[in-house]
């Protein structure tokens, strides 16, 4: 949990003009705000987030400090007073006996002259006055000819516009993933996170049942199967994976220091200075490793396996949460959770030479001969060959908790490759940010094919079994395998692996709640408008079933269906009886 | 018992909820027994009924999850007749049957055709979607949003006042479980995720500790029968019982303004706080109404919480299915029999036009005989070339809306607590992060090589400045 800024995190700065600004914390460092001025770093470094600062003109005398905490009253204050309350209930205040209002905007000039200060007064104004601002807000008022005409409404609006222009604050906000996200989103960033709004990121992981997966110690009582593995195919440069990690804990690396700060009010001084410390220690002897060190992509449960197109997995956002795949930290979170597979090594991995070309193993005493750095370089060679095949190993094996895909490519690929890989009762979510992909998902799975489908299986079936019973060939599984490929040819994929394919969109619609203006806002991002498809992957039985369900009571007065006599789809024959 | 919620391992187990899934939307929850004490009499112990047949316990346990599960034949009509049981049983023993109707061995259940269905794991979507209504419920795309925004991981403690139908409390301990609770100290060391729920709906509270217990949660989720509005959010004792320091809130009441009170820094009745100190606290506030909205915001504003904001969640589940337009389709189920195309309506009018003046020619000519018209189908043809076309290709993709929206929820407000900050934890960090300290050349960010490197620098400097020194004061 984020309780208060660390040096060398990253943070979200929150400026007037609503935008946000992501800063990595560097001690004696400045930060730059632009036009809403700057400040030494050292002021924000420990302190509690969410709080707004507003910069100083003079810095405190004594030691330097050029910061100022609001209040949140104070905040509250401004904003009502700002959006037109100052004097009790503004409203009523403002309407005549008959309720019509007060003023209206019948007498409003629409033109610039109503402010009496040049361009070039306000320009100077900006670089003498003090205040954070204030200053020049009401030179501005004082100086505008027809501020009485406006309503309080208008006026209100006025002062939030110049507000936002000029005053010198900024809020610190922990950076996590619905931050991030947002901050993309009304960055030129959204097509680079295929436009994922916030409320789909809360959708895609909770129908994806992406959740930790207990403590090691006690898996080993509960089952043989390590829990909470997840498959992720995300082409948001990390985006999604960082919000399943967080949703799995393993996202943060200061996650469980928190909890030694519970005790009292002084303990987290302390933790922070030995945290301090450790930070100074790690970086300046960097060479002396730590003796247990977790290994790379080496959890067994509580993992995502993260599937990539090309050679090298794209993750670029997770460095924003203190992870660089390139050069990984050894005490973050994700350096042993998350594993990276191409899809090439998961279909095809003799293909790929890091899978196959064991590096030849080097007797040690031959070993101690050589320099240092080449002894190294074997090692490292070793090490990488042995991660690549037990990771990649491990995800042709299967047996996934579940699938989360947010992807450029075709969903429908994905789904036929990685659907086989899930464990029975493992959820899928697909995000797309258009619905047509996901229509014709909901079209392969749709009941007609998975009917069509097993009747053709069991049609291929008998035909092969016919065959080899005609030539007598005991080789059983020869003619499973040419049948799979007929059925594969004309359905793509096996529509009776996934149960109760469902597609849906989310939105999330911002309102405006002040006393008397209560009404959703005015614009909103448009775009995509962004969808999920899910569906729970089954286990069908092999035997063939030959009816569906008793029709209930109510429907055997209405004309009865012809009979289906013929094997009947296993997936979803029930809907297609029940329907009628 | 590890719960099947979050931990469900590879097989349903005996004495745990699983899910047997009929159709979409039509989910039954059960408790796998094999013997069941309240609903006695079938030969093979505990059988769940469904329209799609008989399903006894002992075929669902030990099954993989996700497993098609057919249906078996099971004597349904005669158990309830306690009167012609003895009757049954001599039929049965002269059917040659040997059964012994010892209860410790059920029946081996015989497979019947009469259907099946999906034995799944229960998650909080597909438990929402067939838990018994006991309350309004808080459905997914809410809680979804509602979890993300209060930012509840693994290892947070969520508050959560009106269990209601206790939708919300399974995904939220979904949300924070990190393990379960055990007297490990390894695990000690760590912070638990848990659920702290308050109903003040007795029996609610009651049926909600039952389903806590059913669904393996104990110690992940603390039921407290309480009045919140009074009585505050302490587990235990209201006025010196434990605080929950929770990190995240939600409250799910018809007046949450009267709850906040409770929810602060330092309560005015000198009760511990119930909120976590080290760490920001998130609220939730759900209420269907504007005016609930509008208190709940200016009671928040009052008691200093930042980041007021509110949202309501639309959320459309869509339809996708193929629809078969078509003058070929007639007498098939499920299409429009309509012209799909111009071309097609000006075809079908010709042929129509056409057979006509056939018919009236050949009625002209019968006048005086009577051949037969000849039979014009004009439709066989073309509906054999539709069916060329598998159905499940027939047509063309439609999406809309489902039938039944749910256009409005609740109203949901967002607000923050930032930790208490005060004026000796500013000295003290003051203290530690000199203000105007800044890129000093030694920070403490360098490594001993950098250091080393730049005294080397530095020394190096020097030398040149005084061997130009030197140089200078020969030359002069």
């Amino acid at each position: 949990m984020h309780s208060y800024v660390r040096p060398h995190q990253f943070v979200a700065l929150r400026l007037p003009s609503e935008f946000t600004k992501i800063q990595k914390i560097e001690p004696d460092s400045t930060v730059f705000l632009g036009k809403f001025g700057s400040f030494p770093a050292n002021q924000i470094i420990g302190r509690p987030f969410y709080l707004t600062f507003e910069i100083l003109d003079d810095a405190d005398e004594k030691d330097g400090s050029c910061l100022r905490v609001i209040p949140a009253a104070e905040l509250h204050a401004e904003t009502l007073i700002a959006e037109g309350e100052g004097e009790g209930d503004g409203e009523e205040l403002d309407m005549n006996e008959d309720g019509t209002p007060m003023r209206t905007n019948r007498e409003t000039v629409d033109d610039a002259s109503t402010q009496k200060l040049t361009w070039e007064e306000i320009e100077a104004l900006k670089k003498e006055s003090g205040g954070a601002g204030r200053e020049i807000i009401s030179k501005l008022l004082e100086s505008h000819q027809a501020l009485d005409q406006k309503t309080s409404f208008s006026l209100a609006k006025y002062m939030l516009r110049k507000r936002r222009k000029y005053m010198k604050r900024f809020t610190v906000l922990p950076l996590d993933v619905s931050i991030l996200t947002n901050h993309m989103m009304e960055d030129q960033g959204a097509a680079r996170i295929m436009e994922l709004r916030d409320e789909m990121i809360g959708l895609l992981g909770c129908w994806g049942n992406v959740h930790h997966g207990g403590d090691a110690s006690l898996e080993q009582a509960i089952a043989a199967k390590p829990n909470g593995r997840y498959l992720v195919v995300d082409d948001t440069g990390g985006l999604v994976v960082a919000a399943m990690a967080e949703r799995m804990g393993i996202l943060y690396p200061h996650d469980g220091d928190d909890y030694e700060e519970q005790g009292s009010s002084d303990e987290p001084k302390k933790n922070e200075a030995e945290q301090a410390q450790d930070d100074e220690q790690s970086a300046t002897d960097s060479s002396t490793r730590r003796p247990a060190r977790p290994a790379h992509m080496s959890a067994s449960g509580n993992s995502i396996t993260f599937l990539h197109p090309n050679k090298q997995p794209n993750l670029s956002l997770l460095k924003y949460f203190g992870y660089n795949l390139d050069n990984p930290d050894e005490t973050h979170p994700l350096h042993k959770h998350l594993k990276t597979v191409s899809w090439l090594q998961l279909l095809d991995p003799n293909a790929d030479p890091i899978y196959s070309e064991e590096p030849e193993i080097i007797p040690e005493s031959e070993l101690y001969t050589m320099k240092s750095n080449k002894r190294g370089a074997y090692h490292r060679k070793r090490n990488r060959w042995a991660r690549v095949q037990s990771v990649v190993n491990e995800a042709r094996a299967g047996e996934f908790d579940g699938l989360i895909v947010a992807t450029a490519m075709d969903p429908s690929s994905v789904l036929k490759y990685a659907v086989p890989l899930l464990a029975g009762s493992a959820h899928v979510a697909v995000y797309s940010p258009s619905i047509e992909p996901l229509t014709e998902l909901m079209d392969l799975y749709s009941t007609q094919r998975k009917t069509a489908f097993i009747n053709k299986r069991q049609q291929l079936k008998e035909q092969k079994l016919q065959q080899s019973s005609d030539q007598n060939d005991a080789n059983e599984n020869d003619p499973q395998d040419s049948y799979l490929s007929e059925l594969m040819d004309e359905f793509y994929l096996d529509p009776t692996l996934l149960l109760a394919p469902t597609l849906q969109n989310s939105r999330v619609r911002p309102w405006q709640v002040l006393p008397g203006r209560t009404h959703p806002l005015m614009s909103m991002r448009g775009g995509a408008e962004g969808y999920i498809f899910h569906g729970i992957r089954v286990i069908p039985t092999q035997q063939a079933i030959q009816a569906a369900g008793n029709p209930s009571r109510k429907k055997r007065k209405v004309v009865t269906q012809d009979t289906p006599t013929t094997a009947v789809d296993s997936g979803s024959g029930v809907d297609v009886e029940m329907k009628s | 018992m590890p719960s099947p919620f979050l931990t469900p391992g590879s097989q349903s187990q005996l004495d745990s909820l699983a899910l047997l899934q009929l159709r979409r939307d039509q989910t039954i929850p059960t408790i796998l027994q094999l013997h069941d004490e309240k609903n006695a009499g079938y030969k093979e112990g505990k059988v769940t009924n469904t329209r799609f047949g008989s399903f006894p316990h002992s075929t669902l346990c030990d099954q993989p999850w996700g497993s098609q599960i057919i249906a078996s034949k099971v004597d349904t009509g005669s158990r309830g007749r306690t009167q012609s049981k003895k009757l049954k049983r001599k039929a049965d023993e002269l059917d040659s049957s040997t059964q012994a109707e010892d209860k410790p061995s059920p029946q081996i259940p015989v497979a019947a055709s009469s259907g099946f269905l999906h034995l799944l794991y229960p998650t909080p979507e597909l438990w929402t979607a067939s838990l018994p209504h006991r309350t309004q419920v808080v459905y997914t795309p809410d809680y979804s949003y509602i979890l993300h925004r209060l930012r509840a991981r693994p290892g947070s403690t969520v508050i959560e006042a009106g269990a209601g139908s206790g939708s919300f409390t399974h995904a939220s301990v979904r949300a924070v479980f990190n393990g379960y609770p055990s007297d490990d100290q390894s695990t000690k060391k760590r912070r638990l995720g848990k659920v702290c729920s308050f109903e003040f709906h007795a029996q609610r509270a009651e049926k909600i500790r039952v389903e806590v217990n059913e669904h393996g949660l104990d110690g992940l989720v603390e039921v407290t029968h309480r009045d919140v509005y009074e009585d505050g959010f302490l587990l235990g004792d209201p006025k010196t019982g434990e605080s929950p320091k929770a990190n995240a809130i939600f409250l799910d009441l018809p007046a949450p303004w009267l709850a906040l009170k409770h929810l602060v820094r330092s309560p005015l009745e000198g009760t511990e706080s119930p909120l976590d100190p080290t760490s920001p606290v998130y609220i939730c506030t759900f209420s269907p109404c504007l005016e609930q909205v509008q208190r709940t915001i200016s009671t928040l504003r009052q008691l200093g919480w930042l980041g007021i904001s509110m949202v309501e969640v639309n959320n459309r589940r869509i339809e996708a299915k193929r629809e078969r337009v078509g003058l070929d389709y007639e007498n098939i189920r499920g299409t429009v029999v309509f012209p799909k195309s111009v071309d097609e309506a000006v075809e079908r009018t010709r042929a129509l036009e056409e057979r006509s003046q056939l018919f009236r020619a050949t009625q002209n000519q019968s006048d005086g005989d009577s051949t037969p018209a000849p039979k014009t189908d004009t439709d066989t043809p073309a509906r054999q070339q539709g069916s060329e076309v598998p159905v499940y290709k027939q047509g063309r993709m439609m999406t809309r809306s489902e039938l039944d929206l749910k256009n409005h929820t609740s109203y949901l407000v967002f607000a923050v607590l930032p930790r208490e900050w005060t004026e000796e934890d500013e000295k003290r960090c003051r203290e530690k992060w000199p203000s105007n300290r800044v890129q000093e050349p030694q920070g403490p960010q360098k490594s001993k090589k950098q250091l080393k490197r730049e005294a080397k620098e530095q020394r190096d400097l020097q030398k040149k400045e005084q061997s130009q020194l030197e140089t200078e004061s020969q030359k002069e």
